[in-house]
């Protein structure tokens, strides 16, 4: 069947139309800091059968739904979006973090699969029909995905709320990254079999023959291919016109491995999913391309991908409130808890756990490929692909919230401004640095049961190795201790102390920093912070000039 | 700072540079040797050793050589254990053979599970040669402390010109925020910001060790760790690198999905000190 002029007009108003509204509202959601894919969706659904179709249904099938041959072009782009979304998932998939970040992502990532797997399975299960099942001879596999569904996380959104939240650089993002990402590896080895328990691709193999070629296949991509692929990297990039040489060799290495495994009878997706953790693994893959092979998916493919969605189903008809309420608490309590527990067990704190719990609980877009995937085999009925949408929006929209709530918590024993307390702040008379320092040890000792003599024995050695007096009226004894939390005070010298200073002048704030022992890049931070506020001549003359400790802190705290 | 060294000892071609290397460091840190072979031992080899050893300088009196059986890596360890050695000075090639490397030389097998702090050198010289630049690894860990302090005391006795502190960081999964945004604007201003927070810690940590008299540089890469540091040694003319040894015994899987020792045990980039 050739594509008529008509028709490829018709196809490319349609896509023009789905870019830019995929846009428009991407951008909008950006604005108000949520994630573009939320709006990309939006778009979908304001364009297709819910809004325009129902409000313009003639101009709505004249763009979308008139011809058969721009159905299955659009249909076709749609599905090498999706191969290509796995495989910028699978590029961005690190095992050695997983590996690195050991017994807590391991606890957080398995627990946080099998307590959602095992109440969605259970649910779907023996409640199938309250969930929305389509075919009940199918109740093992819809339990099979209900479980998958639930137990998933969407790494694209997790990155993001990280890097909104500015912990992405942290152990506790590190350890929800490496537990998102284990969490995708196994969420899509699960969801691939369900597809081929469906017979849905491939050409018809026994189970047996489709178990032991993905095993076989995955086994060679990471332990082989990996290798392979890392020689012939550098190779392309320093031979080959940069970046098309190396995107090529990405996109033709991924679209074969899709086509394996799609031949194998599990679905294109996974194959392009190990390909690309094979070729992400490389330590000579740049930066540069990575974020190149994003860019080019996610600003064409991707859209057009979640934009087709909304117009491929009515989400005013296929509505159901239960369903959508059964997901939406399943996937909370499921995730939530799941996650929580396993950060817990693995040693976080409860609010740390929490905040990793939310932060996990973000299905977005790959949820939407998930249940577009499963809508295709005939597993789902529209209804409850809606319902793994509007789930998919409410967890990944209220992820950062979430998240922030539970890291400001947490986050504010590590602020040095929070850290501040009136009490420790104080005017002195000292005129050395010894009867200084010895003030500030008194201080905190009295206030947090310290061990007066050993942190002076501490501070002390400290101070001998080279005067902590760092200049612009500034001087920061400090030391490494056993304690659990930092500690500072802040003595005030109207005179002045000879602290040694190389710019000679005289030390008029004096701070006493105790960090943990078994923290010190905390220490390091902490220094770093405290003296680049004191950089500027100006805030700091006006800062010892403060007439009142009320006044110091307001000032200290704007510096 | 090492009480006792030992060194394993073979009639391989390198022999007597190591021993000529081993001497020059057990004078440097004024440590007693002790002489490792794994061999069945009889008079003929005893002889043919005390005499190569002699030959290199140390005094034939005070000559201490252990024995033992069995797979090379583990006698060696064994031995150092059994006579209390901190510091094994042992040779290795910079790149073994990719089947050589999975399956483990003696000296791999070494590195991925010391019993104590282990020195490696690739070029061991009949007439041993200063280093002039000294890397470390550091994270900026108590551990790493030592590790500078151990450098710096090298660096003073050996007149070295630079001492030069790397420190790697990453963000895996960094570039999927491109995701959201479609643009690297983000990640770019990103990546520069920890870049700064990253030198500024780094400054804070050479202050804060004040080690004076010679030139310390710190240097923060952003990539994998291990890779970075190899990389940049090479790339900087470093004869020496400085890391821990690894805090765990390194197994097959650690050789597949390689990290941080592995990515410089792979190839070394020049001798390599590993502190335990």
């Amino acid at each position: 069947m050739n594509l008529t002029p008509e028709d490829i007009t018709r196809f490319l108003i349609a896509i023009s139309v789905m870019l830019f509204a995929a846009k428009v509202f991407g951008e909008l959601m950006r604005l108000i800091k949520q994630p573009s894919v939320v709006g990309e969706i939006l778009a979908g659904i304001i364009l297709g059968p819910t809004v325009f179709g129902t409000i313009a249904p003639d101009m709505f099938n004249a763009i979308f739904t008139n011809s058969k041959s721009t159905d299955i072009a659009i249909d076709g782009i749609t599905n090498l979006a999706v191969i290509m979304l796995l495989l910028v998932s699978g590029l961005e998939v690190n095992l050695s973090l997983v590996f690195k970040q050991g017994k807590t992502a391991l606890y957080t990532s398995v627990i946080g699969m099998v307590f959602p797997f095992a109440i969605g399975f259970l649910a779907a299960y023996f409640f199938p029909e309250f969930l929305g099942i389509k075919d009940p001879s199918l109740t093992l596999i819809f339990a099979l995905f209900v479980g998958t569904a639930l137990s998933i996380t969407a790494l694209p959104v997790v990155a993001r709320t990280l890097m909104d939240l500015n912990i992405f650089k942290t152990q506790i993002g590190f350890l929800i990254i490496a537990s998102a990402m284990f969490n995708d590896l196994i969420g899509w080895l699960v969801f691939s079999f369900i597809l081929g328990m469906l017979g849905q691709s491939g050409h018809g193999f026994d189970i047996s023959i489709i178990v032991t070629s993905t095993l076989v296949f995955i086994a060679f991509m990471l332990i082989i291919g990996r290798k392979i692929f890392n020689r012939i990297i550098p190779f392309i990039q320093n031979k080959t016109t940069y970046p098309g040489g190396i995107l090529n060799f990405i996109f033709i290495l991924g679209f074969l491995g899709a086509a394996f495994t799609e031949y194998i009878g599990i679905h294109a997706i996974f194959g392009a999913f190990i390909v690309g953790i094979a070729i992400g693994d490389s330590a000579h893959l740049k930066e540069q391309t990575r974020e190149m092979v994003q860019q080019f998916v996610t600003n064409i493919f991707a859209p057009l991908f979640f934009v087709s969605i909304g117009l491929r189903v009515n989400f005013i008809t296929s509505f159901d409130f239960m369903i959508v309420l059964i997901f939406v608490v399943l996937a909370f309590a499921g995730k939530v808890i799941g996650c929580g527990l396993g950060a817990y067990w693995g040693g976080m704190k409860k609010d740390e756990a929490l905040a990793i719990g939310f932060g996990m609980n973000s299905r977005g877009a790959m949820e939407i490929v998930l249940g577009i995937l499963a809508l295709q085999a005939g597993l789902i009925h529209e209804r409850v692909f809606v319902a793994l949408v509007i789930m998919a929006l409410v967890t990944s929209l209220s992820s950062a919230p979430f998240m922030s709530y539970f890291i400001k918590r947490f986050k504010n024993s590590i602020d040095i401004n929070s850290l501040l307390r009136p009490d420790l702040v104080f005017f002195t008379n000292s005129d050395s640095k010894e009867s200084v320092i010895e003030e500030l040890i008194r201080k905190l000792s009295e206030r947090y049961k310290l061990d007066y003599t050993y942190i002076k024995s501490e501070v002390m050695k400290r101070e001998s190795i080279i005067s902590t007096g760092l200049g612009n009226h500034l001087a920061l004894p400090h030391a490494k201790i056993k304690i659990s939390e930092v500690h500072f005070a802040i003595a005030v010298s109207k005179e002045g102390i000879n602290f040694e200073s190389l710019d000679e002048k005289p030390a008029k704030i004096i701070i006493l920093l105790l960090t943990p022992f078994d923290h010190p890049e905390l220490q390091l931070r902490l220094i770093s912070e405290i003296s680049k506020k004191f950089k500027d001549e100006e805030s700091v003359k006006e800062l010892i000039e403060s007439g009142d400790i009320n006044n110091f802190i307001t000032n200290f705290k704007a510096l | 700072m090492f009480k006792k060294i030992g060194l394993a000892v073979t009639f391989s071609p390198n022999s007597m540079a190591l021993l000529k290397e081993t001497k020059v460091y057990s004078e440097q840190f004024g440590s007693e040797v002790i002489f490792i072979h794994v061999g069945s031992k009889n008079d003929a080899i005893e002889n043919r050793l005390l005499e190569l050893i002699s030959n290199s300088g140390f005094n034939p009196e005070s000559i201490h050589i252990v024995w033992g059986e069995g797979e090379p890596a583990k006698v060696i360890n064994a031995k150092c254990k059994e006579n209390n050695v901190d510091l094994l000075i042992a040779g290795a090639l910079e790149k073994e053979k990719m089947i050589k490397y999975y399956l483990g030389s003696v000296a791999r097998k070494l590195m991925r599970d010391p019993y104590c702090s282990l020195f490696i050198l690739t070029e061991p010289s009949v007439e041993p040669k200063p280093f002039k630049k000294i890397s470390v690894q550091v994270d900026y860990s108590y551990e790493s402390e030592i590790l500078v302090n151990i450098a710096y005391q090298i660096a003073l006795r050996e007149k070295s010109t630079e001492i030069c502190l790397i420190r790697e960081y990453e963000v895996p999964g960094l570039a999927i925020t491109v995701y959201d945004t479609g643009s690297t604007d983000e990640t770019e201003k990103k990546r520069k910001v920890w870049h700064c927070e990253e030198t500024e810690k780094m400054d804070v940590f050479i202050s804060e060790l004040n080690l004076t008299g010679i030139d310390v540089k710190g240097i923060c890469l952003y990539g994998k760790e291990g890779w970075e540091a190899n990389n940049f040694v090479k790339k900087n003319g470093s004869d020496l690198l400085i890391m821990s040894a690894p805090s765990k015994k390194l197994s097959f899987i650690d050789r597949f999905f390689q990290h941080n020792e592995e990515f410089i045990f792979k190839e070394l980039p020049c001798s390599i000190l590993l502190i335990k």
